[in-house]
């Protein structure tokens, strides 16, 4: 970065001569340190999946979660700072409760990214704040069934006037992936923090764009890209922190929720062989089941 | 005496994504005596080492009873504390007006962690700089949680935050494997420990400086659910001080046992 | 023509005399709902050994018009808590949705902290108090069915003051009157209920809302019940009063042929 240290980078809200604000490009360095954090728009649901580092054995195992419910059908994962993150999902949350005190029904994945985004572009208006140091996650889940009448009396009629659109067809995941300029877009796979060039590289392998992957797939492909991205920081341990919501009719009925303890598991021994097999591929004589094995602790 | 331009104020990251005043902020925690916190499967225990200004003054307080399931212990600014503390005891209070239940110790915990993030995200704010360990009970069993200037808080199996704190985190993980299966006196007697590690060669522990905070699942057969959190200071503090070095007898004699087979 | 615009086009002064705008003046308090439209009638509930059993019929009423007969007036909370709601229709719908906005809250983080009946019927009854308080009072009776924080069997009821009572049986609207006394001859003792079956709660209000159904002008027969349990909730919104006889109805003055 050519301009630093001429003054253009000292507040937030103003250009350089060539354009850029700075401020913003530096809260990126910050989600850049930041654990690997992805999520995978499956054709029955989303799955979002973080790489927590363990930064001290005194913490509690399991605990200090990454992931964060916003709405019943709807969650958000981060990287970078943690507390910004936290301040993002407490605002998710709020725009969330907005929209259903207003429209009497849940927000839509691509309305909540929509404020969000706008929000989050808001901090890169003024002096007076500095911009997010997070980019996060957005994944949900769209309920393909037609939505209750708000405190509905009765059952309403059948068919016509006032009645159902036969074989109308509504809802489905959601993934959008919002950075600290307020810039946001859609995904099939999206990835940042430290890991994401790794990551991203396993994402674009999965054909997403098809829409064949599965949930259940996709929670399995999920773990194995966290552990390829831990791969540049294997010194360090780590927990797999994985979230999901399914269709009405998948494992969640249409909520966001902890992937079960069971399915994690599962997962994570096969993103370890899946690890192994490739470390075998590529070097047969370096055996590194001892770094695997460090993985589980 | 600025180390660079970029650690003026909270709203400035620096090119490496740092937020530099945050980051002093953190120093101010180090600056106060050293608190310790630490749970086991039924309890939750806080310890503080009060210091006096001068040989008359009074000991400044370090552990601060929020509601009678939960209390917390403070490094760094007292006043900050004191800010954090009463909102924390108007939340609780709120929570057992309006549902008559006691605040889930997580919940508070990240309404504090959010207030400290606003005060890093505007300009004209500045930080808290204070460091808190937040002990409490509520329906999942005993709790404690890590609070920094941030807003990043952590819950922890034990802690330790203030000056010379890294001798007492040392302490626990040595002997964490064993906090998990301790009772509720052998709990406080490692908080005391941990504690002592930290003081310097003329230091001891007294009932003048040392503080300890308790709270937990009640006994087997005790009236209701939860042991209120109790303060123990002054006289209270010497079977305590006492079991301490009792132990630590026990300790000796182990080791020089060990040595002699 | 002179300078004032906003008076131009209207009626001239000189012949319609001046414009007397009183009619707009607001004198005399602010006024809010002083009444319901949309109505439910009785809730009838009663606890039993394990649990607690509550039932509602399917009826909004718009005065003495039987309007709606298909409406939920039972309510699931969670897991393990049901409110059971009298009165003002709209006003449920209200309530409806803070309690949806809680239970969104409440499960933000899987922290194994949950709101039980007791903390559910805290909340309600000072929401409504505060309601009254600004006199603009939200029109229900409610009953609130579940579990207390120590696992054990809870009803209580607020009302549109935001008073509350708490009795092992209790009943709303005309229930109060002619259910509450059924369910005292049932269950006359502490000792009665404590013993009472999941089957013989469930009997007991079957048979009130029969009798609601004889002689409450704005009941219906079709009806919802619910048992709390530990199991659970079991709800069903569709029953349908069974084994009536109107026989009783020939020995009272206007039924049937009789005359006097």
């Amino acid at each position: 970065m050519t301009s630093i240290g001429t003054g253009y980078d000292l507040s937030n809200s103003v250009f350089s001569p060539d354009g850029r604000n700075f401020q913003v490009e530096y809260a990126v360095k910050a989600v850049e340190n930041g654990g690997t954090a992805i999520g995978i728009r499956c054709k029955d649901g989303v799955v979002l999946a973080v790489e927590k580092i363990i930064t001290s054995k005194l913490l509690k195992p399991g605990a200090n979660k990454r992931t964060a419910t916003v709405d019943r059908h709807i969650g958000i994962v981060s990287a970078g700072l943690v507390p910004d993150g936290r301040h993002f999902v407490s605002r998710a949350r709020d725009e969330a409760s907005s929209w259903r005190s207003v429209y009497k029904g849940p927000i839509p994945v691509s309305a909540l990214s929509n404020r969000l985004g706008s929000y989050v572009q808001a901090y890169t208006l003024y002096s007076s704040v500095r911009p997010f140091g997070v980019t996060a996650i957005v994944g949900g889940w769209d309920s393909e069934a037609e939505l209750a009448v708000d405190g509905q009396v009765g059952s309403g009629p059948e068919s016509g006037s006032g009645g159902k659109i036969q074989g109308a067809k509504t809802g489905g995941p959601g993934l959008y992936m919002i950075e600290p300029s307020g810039l946001y877009w859609g995904y099939y796979g999206a990835a940042t923090g430290k890991g994401r060039q790794a990551a991203k590289a396993e994402l674009e392998k999965l054909d997403l764009n098809s829409g064949n992957l599965s949930l259940l797939e996709g929670v399995k492909e999920a773990a194995r890209i966290i552990y390829v991205a831990h791969e540049d920081s294997k010194d360090k341990d780590f927990e797999l922190e994985m979230t999901w919501i399914s269709s009405l009719d998948g494992p969640t009925k249409g909520r966001h929720e902890e992937v079960p303890k069971g399915l994690l598991e599962e997962a994570e021994r096969a993103a370890k062989r899946a690890l192994e097999g490739e470390d075998e591929e590529e070097d047969a004589t370096k055996g590194d089941a001892n770094d695997s094995e460090r993985m589980e602790e | 005496m600025f180390r660079n331009n970029y650690d003026n104020d909270a709203v400035t990251f620096s090119p490496q994504g740092r937020i530099f005043q945050v980051e002093y902020a953190q120093e101010a925690v180090k600056q106060g005596s050293v608190v310790v916190g630490l749970v086991n499967k039924t309890h939750a225990v806080l310890v503080g080492l009060k210091r006096n200004a001068e040989e008359l003054s009074s000991y400044q307080k370090k552990i601060i009873e929020v509601d009678s399931h939960m209390g917390i212990a403070i490094a760094g600014l007292a006043s900050d504390a004191r800010v954090l503390s009463n909102f924390m005891k108007q939340q609780s209070l709120s929570s057992r007006m309006t549902y008559g239940r006691p605040l889930p110790v997580d919940r508070i915990v990240s309404q504090i962690g959010d207030r400290a993030q606003t005060n890093t995200q505007h300009y004209g704010k500045r930080p808290y700089g204070v460091g808190l360990l937040v002990a409490g009970v509520d329906e999942a069993g005993p709790h404690l949680f890590e609070f920094q200037p941030s807003g990043m808080t952590h819950e922890m199996l034990a802690c330790a935050i203030g000056a010379r704190s890294q001798m007492a985190r040392t302490y626990l993980e040595r002997n964490l494997d064993k906090l998990q299966d301790t009772t509720r006196d052998e709990l406080i007697t490692h908080g005391l420990q941990a504690l002592k590690e930290t003081l310097s060669q003329d230091k001891e522990l007294t009932v003048d400086n040392t503080s300890v905070g308790v709270v937990g699942l009640a006994a087997e057969g005790a009236k209701g659910r939860i042991e209120s959190f109790k303060l123990y200071e002054g006289q209270l503090l010497v079977p305590l001080l006492e079991a301490l070095e009792r132990s630590e007898e026990g300790e000796t004699k182990e080791e020089s046992m060990e040595v002699d087979s | 023509m002179n300078h004032f615009p906003e008076a131009w086009g209207r009626p001239r002064d000189d012949i319609y005399g001046p414009y007397n705008p009183s009619y707009l003046q607001t004198t005399g308090p602010k006024t809010h709902t002083q009444s319901p439209a949309v109505t439910g009638t009785s809730v009838v509930a009663v606890k039993f050994n394990g649990g607690v059993a509550i039932a509602a019929d399917n009826l909004a009423s718009y005065g003495s018009l039987a309007r709606f007969t298909d409406v939920k007036r039972l309510r699931k909370f969670g897991e393990s808590a049901v409110i059971g709601f009298s009165g003002d229709v709209s006003d449920m719908q209200h309530i409806d949705r803070l309690l949806e906005s809680i239970d969104i809250r409440e499960n933000y983080s899987t922290h194994g902290n949950t709101m039980n009946a007791k903390n559910l019927h805290t909340y309600l009854s000072k929401v409504l108090y505060k309601r009254r308080s600004e006199f603009n009072p939200l029109w229900n009776h409610i009953l609130v069915a579940g579990f207390d924080e120590n696992k054990k069997p809870f009803l209580s009821s607020a009302d549109l003051l935001g008073t509350t009572f708490s009795a092992p049986h209790l009943a709303t609207g005309f229930g109060a009157h002619l259910a509450v006394p059924i369910l005292r001859r049932l269950f006359p003792d502490e000792e009665s209920i404590e013993t009472a079956s999941k089957e013989q709660a469930v009997a007991a209000l079957r048979e009130c809302l029969k009798v609601l159904w004889y002689r409450d002008a704005r009941s219906l027969d079709k009806y919802s019940i619910a048992v709390i349990s530990e199991a659970g909730i079991e709800i069903e919104e569709d029953q349908q009063i069974e084994a009536q006889s109107w026989a009783f109805a020939e020995a009272i003055k206007g039924y049937g042929a009789q005359v006097n």
